[in-house]
């Protein structure tokens, strides 16, 4: 191995200063620089980069100038060979490469793999005899895989190129197959001999990816590999975490339970005891771009006997709006969001308690439940479907599975979120909480639930591994129904309301932690003067957040940047609208951090 | 037939429900108590007559602790009120001074008078 990479090395072994000067003006090649062993595997990383690039001249400079040859000799030639399709010289070079294997028995694979690219390569091209040849004088030999050898010879049959290519999923000698060949091979040899490929790529995307899981308020869309290497990746707060409230909405005449945005972004829906629905516009000013503002579109009305809107469900397609009302609710309500129309009124029977909702993919069937037991799919065409018997639900959501159908996820009064299929009738339990549910919130991308637990905080769930992936403390605790939302590109941001008349936001933290169950603990915004039981934030305008309080009114947060650029566009006399809206500016509200306690 | 008044509690209280075949809840509102399961004895006694012994109750608040002397012994108890409601329902009973007492420490007292039974149902889930 020695002999292999003397070439580059010998003449910086120098052992004194006489001896170093003498060398260097004997061989032409030796560098002027001393390099160090780390300094020479960056240069050789480099260089590798360079070639990979195509900058071929360049990489040749380098290992010239730095004496530092990218891989040995035999190593290079065997790169060469296999790359011009000098088979019998890629053999030659393996041979004298044999010793440096990091183990012997690795051989026979490499030289099974050269000699089946070889083989591929003449039935390719058509030449059948040659390829016979490959395969009896050469690879029946190594005896290896009975298997393998069995499909190869199988290939002989086929009838052109485009059959082999196909029934062999190999792609061909001009389909970088000879790369892919070598990069194949790298593994068995060390990488003093041959560098592991892309190295230096990895060694950059490695970088990036922990200074991304790093990152506190890490919420944007851009993938590690978009992301500049000029300086550390780290979110500005400003940007993305809302700290401002822009607007406060108090054109409801009694306590405010619920908010809801659109699936598109462009509706809000508040809802409460004064038993209306009211139907925001989110508006997004041209100039500057991106400084969303709410202005009051429709206010909907559903009746004086049913204790206040409990629950407001958008279909999918951000058309229809669902309102449950509160406990004596036999009826849900369902509008056109646009026009206000209301198309239809869904009563089952006299007795249901029907409080909360979700909608299923197609924005026409959609589940209702109450915690008296019942558990229904309806539809806004045909009404009532279909019930579930026995089963009281506290709080509802749906996902797309696999196989096309959607599954209804509810929650219920035994702390069980269940998973059912009211296709195929088929349920099953997903995993029990540790004390009892108040309400449940399902990410856009339908991958994380977040469950409000009484006095517990609010737990994240996987849906697809099945664990709890966060317990999120530091909301203050009550008799209350509080919510939750997930959001931001990433579903990295979590947001639920408090009994301390305040918002809680947590960012849920890197990526790193994975099967460890941090706690965290949120940024808090005040400015309610009461409860805050429901939040959510907008799925098209990452950042902005809606709150809902006791205090009679809806707030709107934004980060400081965007809420500084949304003030501005009202001094421009986009004075209020309808009524009951009040634009004032930035309310006193304040941002408190906790530091992050020490990750247990 | 309610005849209490809603409005003045404060956002949508937060209601559990213990399930069960045969349940129990607060005769004015029909909130939600506890059930058959969970009752320990029928044979005491409240301000209003015949009283029941229950492990576990849902949904009520709690006064503050009060120094009792009863037919049976001094105990330490809480008077239990309807969540949703506000009416007082029975009591608690925290601590026991007689050992041949000290089971029913954490144990809730309910007025026969003052609580509904009706018909639930089973739970179907069998895992």
């Amino acid at each position: 191995l020695l002999e292999l990479m003397e070439n580059g090395s010998g003449c910086l072994n120098g052992s004194g200063a006489a001896d170093s000067a003498e060398k260097a003006q004997q061989q032409q090649q030796c560098p002027a620089v001393q390099l160090s062993e780390r300094n020479r595997e960056a240069v050789r990383v480099i260089g590798q980069y360079l070639r990979e690039l195509g900058l071929a001249r360049s990489a040749e400079a380098l290992v010239l100038e730095a004496g530092c040859p990218l891989e040995s000799g035999a190593a290079a030639q065997f790169r060469s060979s296999v790359l011009l399709g000098d088979w019998d010289g890629a053999e030659a070079s393996l041979a004298s490469l044999r010793r440096a294997l990091w183990r012997e028995s690795s051989w026979s694979e490499i030289a099974f793999r050269l000699a089946e690219q070889r083989y591929l390569e003449l039935l390719e091209s058509g030449a059948h005899i040659a390829a016979l040849c490959v395969l009896r004088g050469k690879l029946t030999p190594l005896q290896l895989s009975p298997d393998r050898l069995h499909r190869l010879s199988g290939l002989i049959m086929c009838s052109g190129p485009e059959e082999l290519r196909q029934l062999s999923g190999w792609s061909g000698a001009a389909g970088g197959t000879r790369q892919a060949l070598l990069d194949s091979v790298e593994q068995f040899f060390p990488p003093s001999v041959m560098l592991p490929p892309k190295r230096l790529s990895v060694l950059l995307d490695q970088a990036v990816r922990a200074q991304v899981s790093r990152c506190r308020h890490h919420n944007t869309s851009l993938s590690p590999d978009q992301l500049t290497l000029l300086a550390d990746h780290s979110c500005q707060a400003a940007a993305s975490v809302p700290s401002v409230c822009s607007q406060v909405l108090d054109a409801h005449q009694d306590e405010v339970h619920v908010c809801q945005f659109s699936p598109n972004g462009r509706f809000l829906a508040t809802g409460g005891r004064d038993c209306v629905a009211i139907v925001w516009l989110v508006e997004a000013a041209a100039n500057p771009p991106g400084a969303p503002r709410v202005r009051h579109h429709l206010t909907l009305r559903i009746g004086e006997e049913r204790g206040g809107v409990a629950w407001l469900a958008w279909s999918p397609d951000s058309r229809l709006l669902l309102a449950c009302a509160a406990e004596e609710a036999t009826e849900v309500i369902v509008w056109e969001a646009e026009t206000g129309d209301c198309i239809k009124k869904l009563k089952h029977r006299d007795e249901d308690s029907l409080t909360t909702a979700a909608w299923l993919p197609d924005s026409n069937h959609f589940v209702v439940g109450g915690n008296r037991g019942h558990f229904y799919l309806c539809s806004v065409d045909v009404g009532f479907e279909k019930a579930w018997d026995f089963i009281r639900v506290v709080a509802l959501a749906t996902r797309r599975e696999d196989d096309g159908g959607t599954a209804v996820l509810a929650a219920d009064t035994f702390a069980r979120i269940r998973r059912y299929r009211f296709d195929t009738m088929q349920d099953e339990t997903l995993f029990r909480e540790d004390g009892p549910v108040m309400s449940m919130s399902i990410s856009q991308d339908e991958t994380l639930l977040a469950v409000c637990v009484a006095s517990a905080g609010v737990h994240l769930w996987d849906l697809r591994l099945r664990v709890c992936r966060r317990r999120l403390h530091g909301l203050t605790h009550g008799a209350y129904l509080l919510h939750a939302s997930i959001g931001g590109p990433n579903q990295d941001f979590v947001a639920s309301g408090s009994h301390d008349a305040r918002v809680c936001v947590w960012h849920r933290g890197c990526q790193a932690g994975d099967g460890a169950q941090q706690h965290l603990l949120p940024d808090k915004l005040s400015g309610h003067g009461g409860l805050v039981s429901c939040v959510s934030w907008n799925p098209r305008h990452h950042g902005m957040l809606a709150s809902a309080s006791d205090d009679c009114t809806v707030r709107i947060w934004l980060p400081a940047s965007l809420a500084a650029a949304a003030q501005a566009a009202s001094a421009d006399g986009t004075g209020p609208g309808g009524a009951g809206f009040s634009s004032n500016g930035c309310c006193s509200s304040t941002v408190s951090k906790h530091q992050p306690p020490p990750l247990l | 037939s309610s005849e209490f008044n809603a409005s003045y509690s404060m956002g949508r209280l937060h209601i559990e429900h213990m399930g069960g075949e045969r349940v129990f809840s607060c005769a004015n509102c029909d909130c939600p108590l506890t059930n058959r399961q969970q009752l320990i004895s029928t044979r005491f006694t409240g301000a209003t007559g015949r009283a029941f012994l229950f492990n576990r109750v849902v949904n009520l608040d709690t006064s503050e602790l009060q120094d009792r002397v009863m037919l049976t012994g001094r105990h330490m108890v809480r008077d239990v009120s309807c969540r949703k409601c506000k009416t007082k329902l029975g009591w608690v009973y925290e601590f026991a001074t007689e050992e041949s007492q000290q089971y029913k420490e954490g144990k809730i007292i309910l007025e026969r008078a003052l609580i509904n039974e009706s018909e639930g149902f089973p739970d179907p889930v069998k895992d």
